[in-house]
């Protein structure tokens, strides 16, 4: 028996960012409504191409930034705007279609359920062996446990929204480590949730894509992580 | 002959941040700190003994190593709040970005009113906490 006819209640709602992508966001927006019936808040960060126009057409919300704020400041405005719109619960996830609207029961159970703040959706099986060696330098430096870090799929309840709302947050430039060290340190609650994801079938990750980036990506997230280390709040 | 130069640098310095602030380059705020700038210049430029007599007290040899350690010293302080205070601006630019873009999608949802918010939806079992806490 689907629990979706007792979440209608529950007051959640999907986020997700973008940035040019007309080919695939129609189709995740569709299938999001469809599987479960939450509203979507596409947040478009800036795009040149029609995702917009798009994004409304196949019934998402959508919240256009007047300036490109990358991939965080994308998602912090359709978090930030949940909280402000009294949304309890908020799951976000890539526009490019790699995450599954197929997990998303799987995914909201635990923090419904009131056993978890935060869920993520971890698939461990993608990546290259230096993604993997990646993984391991950050939560070294992190000292978080998570499995899969970088993943987009994720539940917040409240209280991970509230904080995630926050200035705090703001400055962030990636929603991974720092967001998940923000999360940990407040004394929240994180968890685990295991899904496949699909192979990006257009576009590129926005963290990955070029050698340059991944120095500068690496570099940021191991001084943030291990400059917030030790934070107790 | 160097402390002329120097000297000359401070009064030149003093003059191109009077003109800046005339043509509004330059916020008068920023200008205080560089005129300051300027007038240590011109007092260490040709009364370059007030260096010397500080570096004997403080047991430096050379007063030229003082002046430049200290100048030096100072400047490095000046970039670092300078990155600071960038910090804190972009966070002020990315959250005013953000409710430009809250807002726009408000308005657009009272014009259409395509989708009910869920408050009432759900018969407002808790007040929506609008603008709690927020700026």
């Amino acid at each position: 028996m689907s629990p979706w006819k007792d979440w209608r209640e529950r007051r959640c709602i999907v986020v997700i960012p973008a940035h040019n992508e007309q080919r695939d966001i129609a189709s995740v927006v569709r299938e999001v409504r469809r599987v479960s019936g939450f509203p979507v808040l596409v947040v478009d960060d800036c795009s040149t191409d029609r995702t917009i126009a798009l994004a409304r057409e196949a019934g998402a919300h959508v919240l256009p930034l007047s300036q490109q704020l990358g991939a965080w400041g994308a998602l912090q405005t359709g978090i930030r705007h949940a909280w402000r719109a009294g949304y309890r619960y908020a799951l976000t996830m890539d526009a490019d279609g790699q995450h599954e609207p197929v997990w998303m029961e799987r995914l909201f159970g635990p923090v419904l359920e009131g056993k978890a703040d935060v869920s993520i959706g971890c698939c461990v099986r993608r990546g290259s062996k230096l993604r993997k060696l990646a993984w391991i330098l950050l939560k070294a430096a992190s000292g978080l446990k998570m499995e899969d870090i970088t993943s987009g799929f994720r539940v917040y309840n409240r209280r991970a929204m509230e904080l995630l709302s926050g200035h705090e947050a703001t400055l962030l430039e990636f929603q991974d480590v720092g967001v998940l060290v923000l999360l940990r340190n407040a004394g929240l609650h994180l968890v685990d949730v295991d899904v496949t994801m699909l192979p990006r079938t257009s576009g590129s990750s926005r963290v990955f894509h070029s050698w340059l980036v991944v120095v500068y990506y690496m570099a940021y997230t191991l001084l943030l992580g291990f400059s917030k280390r030790r934070v107790r709040r | 002959m160097f402390s002329l130069v120097s000297g000359v640098i401070g009064i030149i310095a003093a003059l191109t941040i009077i003109f800046l602030i005339r043509r509004d380059h330059l916020h008068v705020r920023y200008g205080l700190w560089w005129i300051g700038v300027a007038i240590a210049f011109v007092i260490l430029g040709f009364f370059p003994q007030i260096i010397d007599r500080l570096a004997a007290s403080l047991g430096v040899a050379y007063g030229p190593v003082l002046a430049l350690t200290l100048g030096l010293t100072v400047f490095v302080i000046k970039v670092l709040t300078l990155d600071i205070a960038r910090s804190r601006n972009e966070t002020r630019i990315i959250r005013l970005v953000q409710r430009i873009a809250m807002l726009e999608a408000e308005m657009q949802r009272l014009a259409a009113s395509i989708e009910p918010p869920p408050a009432e939806e759900a018969g407002a079992k808790e007040p929506a906490p609008r603008e709690a806490g927020e700026d």
